[in-house]
C-alpha cells in the first residue's frame, strides 16, 4: 500500500481518464464539454501531487530516490522532472482542448486518450525494467497514434496518422529488437542490473548491435534525423491539440526512455553511443533549422523547428558531464511550454480561419493566415511572439536560460565546436522565427478582428507564463535539473 | 539612498508597459513623457550623489539570482556609465517631444518600445553581472527590430533582418567567449561567478595560449560589430536609412558596444598574448574606419544615407581613442561617445524633418531650403558643425583628445585619421551648401517649417552640444578616473 503512494500523481491520471471515459456515456453530446474541466482538475491534482513529492524526496536525500514494485519503477528527481514535463504539457492540451472538443461527440475518447498517452509517458520516466519501459512506452504511443487521426474527415490528419503509426510501429520493433539483444546480452531485464555488469555487454559483439538498435528505436520518438520522415506530415496534419502533446510530450518520454537505458543501462558502452549522438545532434539541428527556412506552413515549420530543438537536446548525450544533463533535462521543460504554447496558438489561428472560411482552407496553417494577427488577435499574436523568440533563445525567456545552461556546459566540455555549430544554428533559426512575426505584425490584416476563445487564451496564458518565469526566476528550476542529472551519472 | 541602478530600468519599464495599453496619441506620447522625464529625474539624483574623485563602482546593489551558476542580480554605475546614461536620459524625453506631432499607426506601441529600448540600454549600462549584461544587451534588439520593421521606410523589412540577425550572431560570438571565460575561471579559482569585474580580474591568471586569446577575440567582436567598425559595419547603412527618425536616433543612442569596449575589452586586453598587435588592430580598424566612412560619406545622394556613413566614421575615434590608450585618449573616445550621442540626434531630427516636410531626403532634390524652414536650418547648422569638428562644440573636444593623445603610441594612424578630417569637412559642407542654401527648388512646393516641440528639442540637444564644448569638465570629470584605472592596468603589463 505504501508503495502505491508514490505512484498518487500516476494514479491520479488514470482514474481521471476512467470517470471521463464512464462520464462520456451518459451526458449528453452538450454536456460534454464538462468532461474538459474535469480532466483538466484531474491533472491540476497530478500536477500538485508530483510537486509535492519533490518535497519528500528532498527531506529523504535527493539522489536515493526508491525502487518500488519488486524494483521495476523508480521514484527519483528525474522521473519527478520528467512527470513535471508531461503534466504540464498535458495541461496546456487538456485546456486548450477544451474549445477544440466543443460540440463534439467524441469529447470523452479524446480527453481519455490524452490521459493515458500521459500515464504511459510517466510510467516511462520512472521505468527501472525494460519490460515495463517497452510497455508503458507502447501505451503511450497507441494512444497518440489513435490522437493523431482524431480528425477522420481530415485526409491530411489521416495521412499523418498512417505514416506515424507505421514508421512508429517499426521502431517500436526495432526498439524490441535490440531491448531482447540486451536481455540475451545480460539475462536480465532489470536496468540497475545490466548496469552492474558492464563486462557482459562490452564483451558481446552484440552490445554495439543493440545499441544501434536502440538509437534507432529511440531516434524515432525523438525525431533525430534521420528518423524524423514522419514528424512534419503528423505535426502538421494532427488537430494542434495533438500537435502540441507529440512535439512537446512524447517527444519527451523518448528522451527520458532514452537517458535511463543509455546513460544508466548501457553506460559501459558510452563510447559507442556518445559518438553516435554527436554525430545525430549535429545532423539533427543543422537540417531541422535550414528545412525549417523552406516551409510556408506554420505547423510545419514548427515542425522542423521542433526537430532542431531536439538536436540541441541530444547535445546532453554527445557532451556527458552532469551540468550538460542538467541542461538537457532543463531544455526538455522549457521546450516543453514553448512547443506546445506554439502549437496552440497556431491551433487559435487554424480555428480562425476554418470560423471565417476565408483564407487557405487547405493549408489553414499557412503564413498568409498570421498576416496582421498582431491587429487581428492581439493576445494569439503576442503569446506567439513570446513562444517563437523563445525558442530562439532570446532572453529573458526559458529558452534563453535552457540554451545557456546547455550551451555553456559544451564549452566547459572542451567541446567548444560543437558550441559553435549549436550557436550558429541558433542564429539560423531567428531568421525563420524573425519572419513570422513579420507576417504578424508588419504586414497588413486581411479580415476583422477575433477576440481569442476563452480555453484557448488561458491554456496560451498558462505557456507564456511558464516561458517567462523559467527565463525570469531560473533558479528552481535549474536547481531541479541538475538533481535529475544526478540520478544519471 | 535610492536603488538608483534598479530603478533606471524599473521606471522605463513600467511606463513602458503602461503605454502599451493606451488608445491615442496623446496619451501615449505623454505617458512616454512622464515616463522619460521620472527617468531622467532619476538620473539627475544619480548625477548630483555621483563622486568624480574615484574609479569605485557607486550605487552598487547585488542580489543573488541562480546562485548555482554564480549568477547574481549586480549592478552599479561608474564614470564609464554615468555619461551615456545621462546621455539617454536626457535625449529620450526630447525624441519622444520631437515625434509627438508625427503622424503613425500604434502610437502606444511605437511609445512603448521606444522605452523599452531605454531600458534594455541602461540596463547594459549598469550590469556588473555578464548575464545580466547580456540579457540586456539582446533584449536591445527586440525594440529596435520592431521600430525599423513596422514605421521604417521602404526596405525596412531587409534592414531590419540584417540587423537583427547580423548583431546576434556577433552577440553570440560574444557569448561563446563569456563562457570560455567563466569557464576557465571556474576551472582556476572552483568558484562559480559572472561577476564582470572578478572574471576580468581572473582573466590575468589565465593560462597563456589560443583559448585565452580566443575568448578575448570573442568578447571584442560583439563589440566591435555592434560599434561598429569596419569591416563589421555592413548592417549599419541600412538599419540607420530605413530607421523613421526616432529608431536612427535610438540606434544613436545604442552606444553598448564602446561601452563593452572601455567596460571589459580594454581592461583585459593587457592580458592577452600580444597586446601590442591587439592595440595595433584596434587602432587600424578605427582608424581605416575614420576614412572609409567618410570617403562613402561623400557619394552619399540620400541625405540620411551620408549620415549613417558620418557616423560609422565618427565612431571610428572611440576605436582609435581606446587603442591610444593614456588616460585622455581614452577620455576622449568616451567623450566622443556621450558627443557624438547629442550630435547625431540633431542630425537625424534635421534629415527627418527635412523628409517629413518635403518628401525625399536625396541632397540634389533639395536647394534653398533654409529660405523656408529657418529654424531647420540654423540646429541643422549647429549638428553639421559640431560633426565636422568646429573648435567650441563638443565633437571638437572628442577629436581632439583623441587625436592628439593617440599620437603618442599610434602616430601612424592618427595621422591617417587627420587626413580624412578634410573629407569630413568637405562633405558636411558640401550637403550643408547643396541642401539648405542657393536658390529654393519650386518642385518641393509650398512647405512649412519645423513645430515648436521640434524646435525645442532640437534646441536644447543645440545648447547642449555648444555647452559642453565650451566647458567639457563636468562629462570629462567623471570618465577620467576610469580612463586613468584603465590605463595604469595596462601600464603594470608595460604595455
Amino acid at each position: 500500500m505504501d508503495e502505491l503512494m508514490y505512484l498518487a500523481p500516476e494514479i491520479v491520471v488514470v482514474a481521471t481518464g476512467l470517470v471521463v471515459l464512464l462520464a462520456g456515456v451518459f451526458l449528453s453530446p452538450r454536456a460534454k464539454n464538462i468532461l474538459g474541466y474535469l480532466a483538466t482538475l484531474g491533472i491540476l491534482a497530478a500536477l500538485f501531487l508530483t510537486v509535492k513529492s519533490f518535497g519528500l524526496l528532498t527531506m529523504q536525500g535527493f539522489q536515493v530516490g526508491y525502487s518500488i514494485f519488486s524494483e521495476a519503477l523508480n521514484i527519483d528527481a528525474l522521473s519527478q522532472f520528467f512527470k513535471l514535463v508531461f503534466l504540464v504539457v498535458a495541461l496546456i492540451v487538456s485546456i486548450a482542448a477544451i474549445k477544440y472538443n466543443e460540440n463534439s461527440d467524441h469529447t470523452e475518447e479524446f480527453y481519455t486518450l490524452m490521459l493515458f498517452a500521459t500515464f504511459g509517458m510517466m510510467i516511462v520516466a520512472s521505468a527501472n525494467d525494460l519490460v515495463v519501459l517497452f510497455v508503458a512506452f507502447e501505451l503511450a504511443s497507441l494512444a497518440t497514434y489513435a490522437l493523431a487521426g482524431y480528425e477522420k474527415q481530415n485526409p491530411r490528419s489521416l495521412e499523418g496518422a498512417m505514416k506515424y503509426f507505421v514508421i512508429g510501429s517499426v521502431s517500436a520493433a526495432l526498439m524490441l529488437f535490440g531491448l531482447s539483444f540486451v536481455y540475451g546480452a545480460t539475462g536480465t531485464t532489470s536496468i540497475p542490473l545490466i548496469a552492474a555488469n558492464p563486462g557482459l555487454l562490452i564483451e558481446n559483439p552484440i552490445g554495439l548491435v543493440a545499441v544501434v538498435l536502440l538509437i534507432a528505436g529511440f531516434g524515432f520518438k525523438m525525431a533525430l534525423v534521420p528518423f524524423h520522415m514522419w514528424a512534419p506530415d503528423t505535426y502538421q496534419g494532427s488537430p494542434s491539440v495533438v500537435s502540441a502533446l507529440l512535439a512537446a510530450g512524447s517527444k519527451k518520454m523518448g528522451f527520458v526512455a532514452a537517458f535511463r537505458i543509455f546513460i544508466v543501462a548501457l553506460v559501459a558502452l558510452q563510447p559507442d553511443w556518445q559518438f553516435i549522438f554527436t554525430i545525430l545532434a549535429v545532423a539533427t539541428m543543422t537540417f531541422g533549422n535550414i528545412v525549417a527556412v523552406a516551409q510556408t506552413s506554420v505547423k510545419r515549420m514548427l515542425a522542423y523547428s521542433s526537430v532542431a530543438q531536439a538536436g540541441y537536446i541530444a547535445m546532453a548525450f554527445a557532451v556527458m558531464t552532469p551540468v550538460a544533463l542538467g541542461g538537457g533535462i532543463m531544455y526538455a521543460l522549457a521546450h516543453a511550454f514553448m512547443k506546445a504554447g506554439a502549437f496552440i496558438a497556431a491551433g487559435v489561428v487554424v480555428w480562425m480561419v476554418s470560423q471565417e472560411k476565408t483564407g487557405n482552407l487547405d493549408v489553414p496553417d499557412h503564413l498568409d493566415s498570421f498576416k496582421g494577427l498582431g491587429k487581428r488577435m492581439p493576445l494569439a499574436a503576442l503569446s506567439m511572439t513570446v513562444f517563437v523568440f523563445a525558442l530562439a533563445g532570446i532572453p529573458p525567456t526559458a529558452g534563453f536560460m535552457a540554451k545557456f545552461v546547455l550551451f555553456s556546459s559544451t564549452i566547459q566540455a572542451g567541446m567548444a565546436w560543437l558550441a559553435v555549430i549549436a550557436i550558429l544554428n541558433s542564429a539560423l533559426s531567428l531568421f525563420y522565427y524573425a519572419r513570422l512575426v513579420r507576417y504578424m505584425y508588419f504586414l497588413p490584416p486581411e479580415g476583422k478582428s477575433v477576440s481569442v476563445p476563452f480555453p484557448y487564451a488561458a491554456a496560451l496564458l498558462v505557456a507564456v507564463a511558464g516561458v517567462l518565469v523559467m527565463g525570469i526566476w531560473p533558479e528552481p528550476f535549474v536547481e531541479l535539473a541538475m538533481k535529475a542529472a544526478m540520478v544519471l551519472v | 539612498m535610492l536603488p538608483v541602478a534598479s530603478l533606471l530600468i524599473l521606471v522605463p519599464l513600467i511606463f513602458a508597459a503602461v503605454t502599451f495599453f493606451t488608445k491615442t496619441k496623446d496619451q501615449a506620447a505623454g505617458l512616454g513623457l512622464i515616463g522619460s522625464l521620472v527617468t531622467l529625474g532619476l538620473t539627475l539624483y544619480a548625477y548630483l550623489n555621483f563622486d568624480s574623485s574615484t574609479a569605485a563602482m557607486q550605487f552598487y546593489e547585488s542580489v543573488p539570482w541562480v546562485p548555482f551558476l554564480g549568477i547574481n542580480y549586480s549592478v552599479g554605475i561608474d564614470g564609464i556609465s554615468m555619461p551615456l546614461i545621462l546621455l539617454n536620459a536626457i535625449v529620450i524625453p526630447l525624441l519622444i517631444l520631437f515625434s509627438w506631432k508625427e503622424d503613425r499607426e500604434a502610437p502606444n506601441r511605437f511609445y512603448g518600445l521606444i522605452l523599452t529600448m531605454q531600458a534594455a540600454v541602461i540596463g547594459v549600462f549598469v550590469a556588473l553581472d555578464f548575464v545580466v549584461f547580456y540579457i540586456f544587451w539582446e533584449l536591445t534588439l527586440v525594440p529596435l527590430f520592431f521600430i525599423v520593421n513596422i514605421w521604417g521606410g521602404e526596405k525596412r523589412a531587409h534592414a531590419s533582418y540584417k540587423f537583427f540577425i547580423y548583431t546576434h550572431v556577433a552577440s553570440l560570438v560574444m557569448l561563446l567567449g563569456i563562457f570560455g571565460l567563466f569557464y576557465t575561471a571556474l576551472h582556476q579559482t572552483g568558484i562559480p561567478t559572472f561577476d564582470i569585474r572578478e572574471l576580468i580580474a581572473q582573466f590575468q591568471f589565465f593560462e597563456s595560449g589560443l583559448m585565452r586569446d580566443a575568448i578575448f577575440l570573442a568578447i571584442l567582436f560583439g563589440f566591435l560589430a555592434k560599434l561598429p567598425t569596419f569591416p563589421f559595419h555592413s548592417w549599419l547603412p541600412d538599419a540607420y536609412t530605413e530607421a523613421p527618425t526616432a529608431g536612427s536616433v535610438l540606434f544613436i543612442l545604442l552606444k553598448i558596444g564602446g561601452y563593452g569596449l572601455f567596460r571589459i575589452s580594454l581592461p583585459m586586453l593587457p592580458n592577452t598574448g600580444n597586446p601590442n598587435l591587439m592595440i595595433m588592430m584596434l587602432g587600424l580598424l578605427g582608424s581605416f574606419s575614420i576614412v572609409y566612412g567618410a570617403l562613402l560619406a561623400l557619394r552619399q545622394k540620400d541625405l540620411k544615407r551620408m549620415i549613417a556613413y558620418s557616423s560609422l566614421s565618427h565612431m571610428g575615434f572611440v576605436t582609435l581613442g581606446s587603442a591610444g590608450l593614456v588616460a585622455l585618449s581614452v577620455s576622449g573616445a568616451m567623450f566622443q561617445q556621450f558627443s557624438h550621442g547629442l550630435i547625431m540626434s540633431i542630425m537625424f531630427m534635421s534629415a527627418g524633418a527635412i523628409q517629413t516636410t518635403t518628401g525625399t531626403r536625396i541632397i540634389n532634390d533639395l536647394g534653398g531650403l533654409a529660405r523656408k524652414m529657418p529654424m531647420l536650418a540654423v540646429l541643422m547648422m549647429v549638428g553639421f558643425m559640431a560633426s565636422l569638428g568646429l573648435p567650441g562644440l563638443t565633437g571638437f573636444i572628442a577629436e581632439f583628445l583623441v587625436l592628439t593623445f593617440s599620437f603618442v603610441n599610434l602616430p601612424g594612424f592618427v595621422l591617417l585619421a587627420l587626413l580624412a578630417i578634410v573629407i569630413t569637412a568637405g562633405y558636411h559642407l558640401w550637403a550643408m551648401q547643396r541642401a539648405m542654401f542657393g536658390v529654393y527648388n519650386e518642385k518641393l512646393g509650398s512647405i512649412r517649417d519645423i513645430n515648436s516641440m521640434q524646435v525645442f528639442s532640437m534646441g536644447v540637444i543645440a545648447l547642449l552640444v555648444l555647452y559642453f564644448g565650451l566647458n567639457p569638465s563636468p562629462v570629462l570629470n567623471m570618465m577620467i578616473k576610469n580612463s586613468e584605472a584603465i590605463v595604469s592596468l595596462a601600464a603594470v603589463m608595460g604595455v
